[in-house]
């Protein structure tokens, strides 16, 4: 840990950041704004996308012989790539409230030094980028084979039998993807934001 | 602030490109290669005994496996061809700008970020699917294949396992990068 004091800036930097022109300072505040929209959005899209995987459930009646009914229930933890992206996206979730709430707290301290928090918070975005990508693209493959089928490997499609089910799977996916993008734009922000403040040094 | 700069210029650089920079991105590069080539080649054929009845000898059929057969082996292969052909080209451009002009190295972070992105979702396709080859799915009636197609299936976990060490190096990268600028600030 003590390592990291060394790369992070000192409350001396701050000290010199706090007597920067309010232009800089009003295109920071932009900046911070545009963050914590990002993250409230990437909060709704996993919440969104975890309720629709979770809601997906479907029952079909089959009768095998007149008067002999079957009842097949099509879930999402039947498969465990499903399971993976629901597990993923309750973590963006959580770690997107928790971010919210220390970003905005940050941002109402006067003449704080933020640097320390949004370098952690870089940290952590890519980590969770890396995982959120997966889980969409795990439930995207296992939902591509649920549509089409696999002749190869004689995988039948189910998405002509449940097709509720599959609506709601290809939703969630859909969802995902917009959190991803979220979590993207969210590092590039920081990034920017970072190399502006070293040429503008 | 520059003259500090010029001073560590050959301080840990290979000519003008941080060492650990040059390094992981030649790590990036071989790994993403071979892991695109190993399951690019990939294909098996064997024979499956199946008993029609128990009079008759088991008839032999033959099975093949080849690499895109499957969409998500196809996306993996794709984006571990990509990622190296970007991997190529930024070393390229690093080395020729001797890691000094501010543009191509904030270009290149963004879009290292995109590589870890498109290389995470190509490990986590290919997982789940090879997950369902190993084991198969009982609730939808999808068989297992990995137990007859065994060296395919291998051939696939390596290849997912380089390419996550790619992935890694990527990431490091970004690493590194935000940290050498936070240092710089």
């Amino acid at each position: 840990m003590s390592s990291f004091d060394a790369i992070i800036p000192t409350q001396a930097n701050a000290v010199k950041s706090s007597g920067s022109p309010p232009e800089y300072k009003s295109s920071t505040k932009k900046f911070e704004v545009f963050d914590a929209a990002l993250r409230v959005l990437l909060f709704a899209t996993a919440l969104v996308a975890i309720i629709v995987m979770a809601t997906s459930k479907q029952t079909k009646v089959f009768t095998l012989l007149p008067g002999m009914t079957v009842l097949v229930v099509a879930k999402f933890d039947q498969s465990p790539a499903f399971i993976y992206f629901v597990a993923a996206l309750s973590v963006a979730c959580l770690y997107s409230i928790i971010t919210v709430v220390l970003s905005i707290l940050a941002s109402m301290k006067k003449g704080g030094d933020t640097s320390n928090l949004h370098f952690y918070f870089m940290m952590f975005d890519v980590l969770l980028l890396g995982i959120v990508a997966s889980a969409t693209s795990a439930a995207g493959g296992v939902a591509y084979i649920g549509l089409k089928g696999n002749s190869h490997t004689g995988w039948a499609k189910i998405c002509n039998v449940y097709g509720s089910f599959c609506f709601h799977v290809a939703a969630s996916i859909v969802l995902s993807l917009i959190s991803s993008i979220t979590l993207l734009l969210l590092v590039w922000l920081s990034i920017y934001v970072l190399f502006k403040k070293i040429t503008r040094r | 602030m520059d003259l500090q700069y010029k001073e560590g210029i050959n301080n840990g650089r290979i000519g003008g490109v941080k060492r650990t920079d040059l390094a992981l991105r030649l790590l990036a590069l071989v790994l993403t290669l071979t892991a695109a080539v190993v399951l690019g080649v990939n294909k098996q054929t064997t024979t499956v005994a199946i008993t029609l009845s128990p009079s008759l000898p088991p008839v032999k059929l033959p099975v093949t496996a080849k690499w895109h057969y499957m969409s998500a082996f196809v996306y993996f292969v794709i984006v571990n061809a990509v990622a190296c052909a970007y991997t190529a080209l930024s070393l390229v451009l690093t080395l020729a700008t001797k890691g000094g002009k501010k543009n191509v190295s904030s270009m290149v972070v963004i879009f290292d970020l995109l590589m870890v992105v498109l290389l995470f979702s190509a490990i986590g396709a290919t997982g789940a699917v090879g997950l369902i080859g190993y084991e198969g799915n009982s609730h939808v009636e999808w068989q297992k294949v990995c137990h007859v197609l065994d060296k395919f299936c291998h051939r696939v976990m390596t290849a997912m396992g380089l390419s996550f060490i790619g992935s890694v190096a990527y990431l490091l990268l970004i690493v590194f990068a935000v940290i050498n600028a936070y240092k710089r600030l």
